[in-house]
């Protein structure tokens, strides 16, 4: 991390060898053939989402740091692009070109930057960004767009929409054969990406893994008619499980510090997910659950801790 | 005798030169030195709560200053008699019929706004800022200055409503008392649902905060 | 039957319609006593005793006093008094016979005493449970889950709230954002949280 001047960040320290900015690119490398899988489904308006949300983030994130007389630079550390790539990968592939540009903003100045930038934010950005245009926006966000050799044009509903969701074989969902989020779609692709991470250890199984878990249980003893019948398998493949519990669960800043905290903090967006999903009026609860959970995390963090360092109290 | 005592209550200070500039200044601060919603951070709830649109908004204002007002007066003229130990239940108590007054007017004239503004009307009886300026000014003050104190205090909060819903109102609604300001334009509907509430009053406090910073910091 | 509509009340009022995030009632002490955790919880914890006491009371004078003599328009005027004394009434007992637990909670009490979110649980209560009432006993149940869950649901987001601001003070907020600013954005944040539980479906 030599030659760069990064003020010293409060909790969150990178543990790994590597430096913050090589450990972003190897996310958005992990993210990569997801975001191709998203761009061959659905076609080239989810490249023009993508690319106008990662523009978006760094324009912002360097127009924010100029504004603080920060080294606008910093900007190309690869966390802005990160937090870019994510929130288009949330969003339906087809919107006006205006949505992912405030998405950015928002995720960027009003999850990131306003509580100083990089290490600093409590909630996700890319997450906060797309909760704020699901709020605001439900008609746009909830568009979708057929893959682009369905034969009818019309767009359908995701696999999870609660009223006259189509029937959906598991093969269609592992392989992205359906209407959905762009980098959500395809779930061999995150696969592919999820694997690339764990074997790098950049991240590890704590939260992923308890997350989905906590999901597949509950799913199978509430998401049937009766007890223990809940479609599992369905629930794992559809929506944004993957994408959300490798790759924004795990977010450096805003998951928990120990093994413990993970854990906990993993069931607990399990818990919150199958909640919104199955009850409340959202067909998707990832996002959501994962933001629940980010509020949750200083306290978790505070009564996990086995030591505290300096004055007790 | 009594005139007396009225003038003592009413012109405590009559005798200071420049008196009517004075009562000009204890209805000024309320709206800009001590605006009791973004300097003093007094009775957000409601202000958070109604600001849905321009007419909520101004309506609470409208029924704040109403009880304000009242309750200053009253305060004000009972100020010699009532035993400090017991003052604050007073107070209460004298707020708590101004606020009936106003709900139940409310609820017979305006049946809409009082449908609209829901339990933030009989709320308006622990809002800090009325009981604040019955304990802090009306309670050490002669009638005249507590009322102009009162009117300038809920100016003040009127004003601060009326900011907060109109942003809300234009971003969330896409219109200003109900007319539509920008055709094509999307409102985006989160501002007019909670967090946008919360968002628009942060980043207001933080506004007037840089601005303050500014003028002291040159 | 009865259960179930218990259980819809506690979910409504502690995730749905938080009192702090969508209700926006008790917003002095959320942003006042934020700070740290450990004050946070004392204030949670007093704040749930009193809404659950004053939802009790509330009823009593309710349904014993207001309903009887059709006076229901003297409800601002009787609910604040009885919330206010009562609280005084605790406040000065505790003092008295158990200082330690005053030195924890008196300052908190004293607060509580004019705060928005008890006075609006018995305007609430009132409003869903005592005006159609027709059985007084499974109005009072209503009401007393009604405070009582409330007092969670505050507890819970000034508890989130405080460990955040614990650990916004490490943090590289802009000067003019700091203190109150950056505590509404951060409400704000967990307002969109919450916002998932909307429109449940029981």
């Amino acid at each position: 991390m030599s030659g760069n001047n990064f003020t010293v960040s409060p909790a969150p320290h990178i543990r790994s060898g590597l430096s913050t900015r090589a450990i972003m690119y190897l996310v958005i490398l992990a993210l990569l053939p997801s975001g191709v899988a998203g761009i061959y489904i659905y076609g080239f308006s989810s490249l023009r989402v993508i690319l106008i949300s990662m523009i978006s983030c760094v324009v912002f994130e360097a127009a924010f740091l100029k504004l603080r007389n920060r080294d606008p630079k910093i900007a190309l550390d690869g966390s802005a692009l990160l937090t870019g790539l994510l929130l288009a990968y949330n969003l339906p592939p087809e919107m006006p070109f205006w949505l992912p540009v405030v998405g950015g903003a928002v995720s960027i100045i009003l999850a990131k930057q306003i509580f100083g930038g990089l290490g600093h934010n409590i909630f996700n950005p890319a997450l906060v960004g797309r909760v704020f245009l699901q709020i605001s926006w439900p008609v746009y966000m909830t568009t979708w767009k057929n893959p682009r050799w369905a034969v009818d044009a019309v767009s359908t509903a995701t696999p999870l929409a609660k009223e006259g969701a189509p029937l959906f074989n598991y093969m269609d969902l592992f392989l992205g054969n359906h209407g959905g989020c762009i980098g959500e779609v395809c779930i061999l692709a995150l696969a592919v990406g999820a694997v690339f991470l764990l074997v790098m250890k950049i991240i590890s199984w704590h939260i992923p893994f308890t997350f989905i878990g906590t999901v597949m249980l509950l799913t199978w003893i509430f998401g049937g008619d009766s007890m223990f019948s809940g479609d599992f398998t369905f629930h794992l493949l559809s929506g944004g499980l993957v994408l959300g519990a490798f790759f924004m669960a795990t977010d450096y800043v805003t998951r928990p510090l120990t093994k413990k905290g993970k854990i906990i903090f993993g069931i607990g967006c399990g818990i919150m997910t199958v909640v919104i999903r199955l009850r409340g009026s959202y067909p998707e609860g990832v996002s959501y659950a994962i933001l629940f959970m980010n509020a949750v995390v200083p306290l978790i963090d505070r009564y996990t801790k086995t030591r505290k360092y300096g004055l007790q109290k | 005798m009594l005139r007396d005592y009225a003038r003592t209550i009413f012109f405590e200070r009559s005798r200071e030169e420049h008196y009517m500039k004075k009562l000009l200044r204890e209805f000024s601060k309320g709206i800009f030195i001590e605006n009791p919603t973004f300097r003093l951070a007094l009775g957000l709830c409601p202000t958070l709560a109604v600001s849905t649109s321009v007419v909520n908004g101004f309506g609470m204002g409208m029924a704040a200053t109403f009880v304000l007002v009242g309750s200053n007066i009253i305060v004000s003229c009972v100020r010699k008699f009532i035993p400090s130990k017991i003052r604050i239940p007073c107070f209460i108590v004298i707020i708590a019929t101004f606020v009936t007054i106003v709900e139940l007017t409310m609820k017979a004239y305006f049946p809409l706004l009082s449908k609209s503004l829901g339990i933030f009307v009989p709320l308006i009886v622990v809002n800090c800022i009325v009981l604040g300026r019955a304990e802090a000014f009306a309670s050490k003050h002669s009638v005249a200055n507590s009322v102009f104190d009162g009117l300038g205090m809920g100016a003040g909060f009127t004003l601060a409503l009326v900011v907060i819903s109109a942003i809300r109102e234009a971003l969330g609604n896409g219109t200003f008392l109900g007319l539509t300001i920008l055709k094509g334009f999307d409102p985006a509907l989160l501002f007019i649902l909670a967090p946008g509430a919360l968002l628009v009053i942060g980043i207001l406090i933080g506004a007037v905060n840089y601005f303050t910073e500014k003028q002291h910091g040159a | 039957m009865e259960l179930n509509q218990l259980f819809v009340i506690a979910i409504s009022v502690i995730f749905i319609n938080n009192f702090i995030l969508s209700k926006f009632l008790g917003l002095c002490p959320f942003i006042g006593v934020s700070k740290k955790t450990e004050p946070a919880l004392y204030m949670g914890l007093a704040v749930t005793f009193v809404m659950t006491a004053s939802s009790l009371i509330t009823w009593a004078v309710y349904i014993f006093l207001l309903k009887p003599f059709h006076i229901e328009y003297l409800r601002t005027l009787s609910f604040i008094l009885v919330i206010a004394s009562f609280v005084q009434l605790i406040e000065m007992f505790i003092q008295k016979f158990s200082p330690a637990l005053y030195r924890v909670f008196g300052i908190y009490l004293a607060l509580i005493t004019t705060n928005c979110a008890v006075f609006g649980v018995a305007v609430l209560n009132s409003e869903m449970f005592l005006k159609t009432a027709d059985n007084p006993a499974r109005a009072l149940l209503f009401c007393v889950t009604q405070g009582f869950c409330a007092g969670v649901g505050f507890t819970l987001v000034l508890l989130f709230m405080s460990g955040i601001r614990e650990r916004l003070e490490l943090c590289d907020v802009p000067r003019p954002m700091k203190g109150m600013a950056i505590a509404f954005i951060v409400a704000s944040l967990m307002s969109m949280a919450f916002m998932g539980f909307a429109g449940f479906r029981f």
